[in-house]
């Protein structure tokens, strides 16, 4: 392997970092503030991708901007479902059955009405910029894989700078470490549910939208990146953005260089395993929270 | 001692009564084929056997024991795969099913020695991971076919009424252990388990253990199911027998019919049985539509599922005669999920 | 003569606390909140590891037993906030402990029938088919002790049961403490309640932010000046001769 393809692979990697990064933000937030595991966040990709896919075939919008279009829709479809569904659930300190079961219904409902709407055959957003490519030295970069990572940490650092500064990220936060003192010392742990639940919903559709523009989809594509979502936040300590970061970089790398090591077909397996292996044996995180529910009352 | 005696007694009554009404149900399905002729009604209700079974051992794990697992498809691949190959290489479709029961038990044991250390979600996100790889690999290994599938040849002549009867076995085998468990010691574990799995642990229960077995009770019949399925349509695909598809079908019979009772998945096997043959073939677009919203419904109105419903239905009509005749409520889950709400 | 000692150092929440109990004692352990109470008794009913230190029981190291092992070591224990199991009723609570307790039975009538009558000593009897939930908290607690009592076990580790109880209540525990050491069961006892603890213990172990701070029997312990000076905050004041 020459260098240069070694820093290929790298730059490679880091760019589906930033993709795989957004795309799991959503999930982590909704799972800090509410213990919730959104198994419906592939659907919510799902549509994101279709939304972005109907905005750039009837109003000839590029996908990436389409995103910005559909971050507030699906922020406030979110709320919605928040509203009708999530807010009926019992809310607890560790993630219930009932949570999990519930958002996979509402998955399957998902995956249905997408099959509905728009069919199961594979589609892709094309663009005049689909193909090109950037070259600096003896590296090549597809622009969109550029554009996206671009985009897709601008809303990384734009998440941050919420959580850190202002007055919702703060309630966020305090939920995140002690839902029950939270509602003590005055969140309004309701509306802080909402809105987190509109938010993770949102970039949920947002990722979807940037991913449309990389891969082709069906109402099927989100399951593979639902998995990948788990392995990532529970690498990265599933409560913080930057550990989201951590855990994406992570998977990317070992999902990238993978590829030299095992036959293509067996690259999904990859990251399924790694799910596994990381689930059980990761300290930190992970550990720190089965230590929690071992501990007697 | 005046009240256990008499709820003895009527246990005792309850009990013949119900071995009564078991039989005669037993006996009409297995005269069945000489009541209705159509070969369709006999194939319809050769499936819903076989869902029954796999509602029911899903619900050993799922439900008595609360470990909520979303790969059961690799059980009842493994059971389909295993039965194909041995019958291609000569063996009796018995003895394959049989085979096929131990290596999905085997497997069991591979899969839950790892994830049972999880607890609730963790462990049923571990399954989807698993489920999904192994998939993959099967998707891949190309001396099963690969994504092309795998042909069985069998050479004796197709008997409708052979498979209708292994099926209608193999379920029995099913409830019958169910109700067994339910009664007995193993069972009572699991339950502590489902409910509180470290407080079981401080009366003795050894929860790894018991978790370990009741998947691999699970995992035989399940495999079974697919070996059975597999010699009956002659032909798998790793999309098919592995898919995630099927981990979902198996898992909503139960829940949906009534987690963690006797009669629920049967009643979930047998609602899923015959309503997905009539909706794939009137209304295929729609199906995951309906398990979702029935899913959503229940965890949000009746965790108990239609057997929850109407039992609920049964008691609010029934309210004044309670106290006498009413089951204690051993063992059955009415509030699963549900913490009852504050205020 | 059973000693169970235990030498432990090193966890932030227990330091270098070593003990040792006697068979046929209620032993009890009281101290300031986050004392290190719950944490000790953790450590012996095997739900934590220490970080240094052993457990022994009658000449076994039992320190790193899982808690399901213990019960067949011979040891029980209950919560501080009742976990009862909600959707059983009592007997079925109580049937379990008997079936995976030490005590080996036979089939199910035998655990059932051995289950009722652990009840009937704890006056349980009577609500014996009603789901445990519906029991009042006072209720719960007995039925804890009632389950763990089950298990046949030599050793019974009893963690704030008096907490929220009446007077009438927690006289009527102690009492019921004091039978089952008269019946031959050893007793370790935390406590919040200094009153109860002295009532009804043989012998007390005082902790003070992790640490052994004094051992003894009620009435040293009760005068022992570190012991006031850690409740108090402040040395006691002389007694003023009269």
């Amino acid at each position: 392997m020459t260098l240069i393809e070694i820093v290929n692979l790298l730059v490679s990697a880091l760019l589906l970092a930033g993709i795989y990064a957004v795309m799991s933000v959503g999930m982590t937030v909704i799972y800090g503030v509410m213990k919730i595991v959104n198994l419906a966040h592939a659907g919510f990709m799902m549509m994101g991708a279709y939304l972005a896919l109907e905005l750039f075939e009837r109003l000839h919008i590029d996908p990436i901007l389409a995103a910005l279009i559909v971050f507030p829709v699906m922020f406030a479809i979110g709320r919605a479902i928040h509203w009708l569904l999530v807010r009926w659930l019992p809310t607890s300190d560790q993630p219930t059955l009932a949570s999990l079961l519930l958002m996979f219904g509402l998955w399957l409902v998902l995956q249905n009405l997408g099959y509905l709407i728009w069919g199961n055959s594979d589609r892709s957003i094309f663009t005049p910029h689909t193909l090109s490519i950037l070259r600096f030295g003896g590296i090549t970069i597809s622009s969109v894989r550029l554009v996206v990572f671009g985009a897709a940490v601008a809303c990384m650092v734009a998440l941050q700078l919420i959580l850190n500064h202002t007055w919702f990220g703060r309630s966020v936060r305090a939920l995140i470490q002690n839902r029950y003192a939270g509602q003590i010392v005055g969140v309004d742990d309701k509306k802080t549910a909402s809105i987190t639940f509109g938010l993770g919903i949102g970039f949920a559709g947002l990722a979807g939208a940037l991913l449309a523009s990389l891969y082709s989809f069906n109402p099927d594509f989100g399951r593979p990146f639902l998995i990948r979502a788990f392995v990532i936040i529970v690498l990265g300590g599933l409560e913080s953005v930057s550990g989201v970061a951590i855990g994406a970089f992570v998977l990317a790398f070992v999902e990238t260089f993978g590829i030299l090591f095992v036959p293509a077909g067996y690259q999904l397996a990859i990251s399924y395993g790694l799910l596994v292996m990381v689930l059980i044996f990761l300290p930190g995180g992970m550990a720190s929270l089965t230590a929690k529910v071992r501990r007697l009352a | 001692m005046r009240v256990s005696q008499r709820t003895l007694s009527i246990r005792g009554l309850v009990q013949w009564r119900r071995f009564a009404l078991l039989s005669i149900l037993l006996a009409g399905l297995a005269m069945m084929p000489w009541l209705v002729s159509s070969p369709n009604v006999i194939r319809l209700l050769f499936l819903t056997f076989l869902w029954v079974t796999t509602s029911v051992a899903w619900n050993i794990l799922g439900g008595f024991a609360g470990q909520i697992s979303f790969g059961f498809a690799v059980f009842y691949g493994i059971g389909a795969y295993t039965t194909a190959l041995a019958m291609n290489a000569g063996l009796n479709p018995f003895l394959a099913f049989l085979i096929s029961s131990v290596t999905a038990a085997a497997a069991s044991l591979i899969v839950g020695l790892p994830t049972f250390r999880l607890r609730g979600p963790y462990f049923a996100i571990a399954t989807i991971g698993i489920s999904e790889a192994v998939r993959v690999v099967m998707t891949n290994l190309s001396f099963t076919g690969g994504a092309s599938g795998y042909r069985i040849v069998e050479h004796r002549p197709f008997l409708q009424l052979e498979h209708y009867y292994t099926a209608l076995v193999l379920a029995s085998i099913a409830v019958a252990s169910s109700i067994l468990i339910s009664r007995t010691k193993f069972g009572l574990g699991l339950n502590a388990i489902r409910q509180d799995e470290d407080a079981a642990a401080g009366l003795g229960v050894n929860p790894y253990a018991y978790k370990l077995e009741a998947h691999a009770l699970a995992a035989a019949l399940t495999g079974m199911v697919g070996g059975v399925f597999a010699r009956y349509a002659a032909f798998i695909h790793p999309q098919g027998v592995f898919g995630f598809q099927t981990s979902v079908h198996i898992l909503l019979m139960p829940v949906i019919g009534g987690i963690a009772t006797v009669w629920g998945p049967v009643l979930g096997g047998v609602v899923f049985g015959i309503v997905e043959e009539q909706i794939i073939a009137s209304f295929p677009e729609i199906h995951l539509l309906i398990y979702g919203a029935l899913l959503i419904l229940i965890i949000l109105v009746e965790p108990g599922g239609i057997l929850g419903a109407f039992r609920r239905l049964y008691r609010r009509l029934h309210a004044r005669r309670r106290d006498k005749t009413s089951n204690p409520g051993g063992g059955e889950a009415d509030e699963i999920f549900w913490r009852p709400r504050r205020g | 003569m059973e000693k169970l000692t235990k030498y432990f150092g090193g966890l932030a929440a227990v330091k270098d606390v070593s003990f040792e109990v006697r068979e046929g004692q209620i032993f009890g352990f009281i101290g300031p909140n986050g004392a290190g109470k719950t944490t000790l008794f953790s450590i012996i009913a095997g739900a934590t590891k220490p970080s240094s230190g052993t457990v022994r029981n009658r000449g076994r190291d039992i320190t790193a037993l899982k808690p399901f092992r213990l019960v067949r070591a011979g040891i029980a224990r209950t919560h501080q906030i009742v976990r009862p199991f909600r959707e059983m009723t009592v007997l079925e609570n109580v049937k379990l402990a008997s079936h995976f307790g030490r005590k080996k039975v036979a089939n199910d009538a035998e655990a059932e029938a051995h289950a009722m009558d652990i009840l009937t000593g704890f006056d349980l009897d009577n609500v014996a088919h009603k789901p445990a939930s519906i029991l009042s908290v006072g209720l719960q607690k007995k039925l804890e002790i009632a389950r763990a009592m089950a298990t046949s076990p030599d050793l019974l580790l009893c963690d704030e049961i008096c907490g929220g109880l009446t007077h009438v209540e927690t006289a009527a525990m102690l009492d019921l403490l004091r039978r089952i050491r008269d019946e031959g069961t050893t007793v370790m006892y935390v406590e919040h309640d200094v009153k109860a603890i002295t009532a009804v213990c043989d012998r007390i172990l005082v902790l003070n932010y992790g640490r052994k701070l004094s051992e003894g029997a009620p009435d040293h312990i009760q005068q022992d000046p570190a012991v006031i000076e850690a409740y108090l905050g402040h040395p006691p004041a002389k007694r003023k001769e009269d």
